[in-house]
């Protein structure tokens, strides 16, 4: 190859997987630019030191390689991805699907080098395609802010509010503001969220209570709902007041 | 291989029941009792009048079955010797002679109003048949049984053998032969161990110790893997190493516990392996944590179905088995009647 060499950032949980890919990259002449055995410290590391390949393992610990994808797609300019299984029927059927490359372990050079081929020409990978090949909700949110990705653990969110383009996305510490609709955030986690407005979810574990304000059935009157960790009350519709009675 | 011992002496479908097993007696009691009250049901004319009839004919038939089972107790090892149609009618000579050795000399006592000859010609009639019923009721659960063994056969080898292991094992081989051939090739003679048992014959059964030993290479062959994500925590000093287990009884259940348990916590943990002997039975616990937030956690359904049906077969009701999902753990254990290891 007489172009310039491709810069590679490895992200695989197992030693030896990331010692195997940085031995076949040495075998092709790439140059590793670096490697990270989880999600997180593969965001942080490439936030500082942007690479133009993401050579990712889909099966990880805490956030599994399509979802880190997601989260990296946020970085300018975003890198291309290969993604790496030993074995994921599913998944493997998606990319076939979406023409997304991806390499089987055990990994091959032949194959790598391909990969690594087309890198250069490939569009970048489309996020809705992204989001199609998730197969469970994302364990996180990412926020892209001033350069930096923040990483919101699902669990940590106490409620999402529409603002007039953003959702407005609340933890206990602070707001953070979230590019994405409201509907599909409702319908990834719909195990962890529910809707008490047309324009706000609350998480279901962090509801503390009910509050009934103004008089019965009079104008204005409705009921309101209390957060763990948050002053402030939510007001719940009239058309989700049945959430009322099923959290009893 | 050479430690193992066949349960079976042919075709499992072709085996009589083992008349020492709890569950067995158990099922022969009460199916003779439910012939007995479908008998009374035939016979009476009112409500009162069956329970009448039931009484009747349990004067005789609750000793000629009690006997018959203790009998059978104390011949099981010389029916073992026996090939199945032989013994079959072992078995049914025993019962009948036991029948008719009651009616002739206690006759008298359990049924007063007997009708002499004719009334012994019966009853010996009666319980042969109800003796072949029985044989025959366990010929076919034995061939229902084994049947989804069979099939279950080749989903057992791909659950064993799941497909994730071998091709990350494959690719961790790869990943260290370079820099450290040596551990490579121990690498790759525990996987040749692995897979020559996972081969091997479901019934097969193997002292403890082997068992043990497969496990510590497959968990060997992980930690290559994974590192020190990596515990096992072996509470095994107290186990009686000459026990008889099924054959790939425990590894399944710590592939399980690395897959779904170590795996997706991104600090790894410690998987807990207990055994050991109390009284008559050998106690096997195997814990490991889980993540907290993933609800949707479910564990290979198809190793442990298979795991369970194994022991169905093996064991009857002897075999106790149970689940345990809680806050961060998930626990497995499982009771089996303890039996030594023949030394040949």
């Amino acid at each position: 190859m007489s172009q310039t060499p491709l810069k590679i950032f490895i992200v695989d949980d197992e030693a030896p997987a990331r010692n195997r890919l940085r031995e076949l990259l040495g075998d092709c002449g790439e140059q590793v630019a670096g490697e990270a055995a989880n999600g997180r410290e593969a965001l942080e590391k490439l936030a500082l030191t942007p690479v133009d390949v993401v050579l990712l393992d889909i099966r990880m610990p805490q956030m599994d390689g399509i979802e880190l994808a997601q989260h990296l797609q946020k970085l300018t300019p975003p890198p291309a991805f290969i993604f790496t299984t030993a074995y994921d029927a599913y998944a493997i059927r998606a990319f076939e699907l979406h023409a997304v490359d991806y390499l089987l372990k055990p990994i091959r050079l032949s194959r790598l080098q391909e990969a690594l081929s087309r890198v250069r020409e490939a569009k970048p990978v489309a996020a809705d395609v992204l989001h199609e090949l998730q197969q469970a909700p994302r364990r996180n949110l990412s926020i892209h802010e001033r350069g930096r990705i923040h990483l919101i653990p699902v669990e940590q969110v106490l409620f999402l509010r529409a603002e007039a383009k953003y959702i407005t996305v609340r933890t206990v510490e602070r707001e953070y503001l979230l590019e994405e609709s409201l509907t599909s955030l409702e319908k990834e986690f719909a195990a962890h969220f529910v809707r008490i407005h047309r324009n706000c979810l609350v998480a279901k574990s962090a509801v503390e209570g009910f509050e009934r304000i103004g008089s019965e059935d009079g104008e204005g009157s409705g009921w309101m709902v209390k957060l763990a960790g948050l002053p402030e009350r939510l007001a719940i519709s009239r058309r989700q007041q049945h959430i009322v009675r099923e959290f009893g | 291989m050479n430690k193992a011992r066949s349960i079976k002496q042919n075709h499992p479908s072709d085996a009589l029941p083992n008349f020492r097993n709890l569950g067995v007696t158990l099922r022969m009691l009460l199916l003779g009792n439910a012939l007995a009250l479908l008998a009374a049901l035939l016979q009476a004319n009112d409500a009162m009048d069956v329970l009448l009839r039931m009484m009747q004919i349990a004067t005789l038939l609750t000793p000629v079955l009690l006997g018959s089972l203790v009998l059978l107790w104390l011949a099981q090892p010389l029916l073992n010797k026996l090939a199945y149609w032989p013994g079959v009618l072992a078995v049914n000579v025993l019962v009948g002679l036991f029948t008719l050795l009651t009616c002739l000399f206690a006759g008298e006592f359990f049924r007063p109003d007997s009708a002499g000859y004719f009334d012994m010609v019966r009853c010996v009639l009666l319980s042969v048949a109800m003796s072949s019923l029985l044989l025959m009721y366990f010929r076919l659960r034995v061939r229902v049984l084994s049947r989804s063994l069979e099939d279950a056969r080749l989903q057992v080898l791909r659950a064993r053998i799941r497909p994730h292991f071998l091709y990350n094992t494959i690719n961790t081989v790869l990943g260290i032969v370079r820099a450290q051939p040596k551990l490579a090739e121990t690498a790759l003679e525990d996987m040749a161990d692995l897979f020559r048992m996972a081969m091997s014959d479901p019934q097969d059964q193997v002292a403890l110790r082997g068992e043990i030993s497969i496990c510590k290479q497959y968990i060997a062959l992980e930690k290559l893997r994974m590192g020190d994500r990596l515990h096992v925590d072996w509470q095994i000093q107290e186990m009686p190493e000459d026990a008889l287990i099924p054959v790939l009884l425990l590894q399944p259940l710590l592939e399980n516990a690395v897959y779904h348990g170590i795996e997706p916590l991104i600090e790894g943990g410690t998987i807990r392996v207990s055994l050991k002997r109390q009284g008559g039975e050998l106690q096997i616990v195997v814990e490991n944590p889980v993540p907290v937030a993933d609800l949707s956690h479910t564990g290979n359904q198809l190793a442990l179905q298979n795991i369970r049906e194994r022991l169905a077969l093996l064991f009857d009701i002897e075999a106790n088995y149970q689940v345990t999902r809680g806050h961060g753990f998930y626990r497995v254990e499982i009771t089996l009647p303890y039996a030594k290891e023949v030394t040949k």
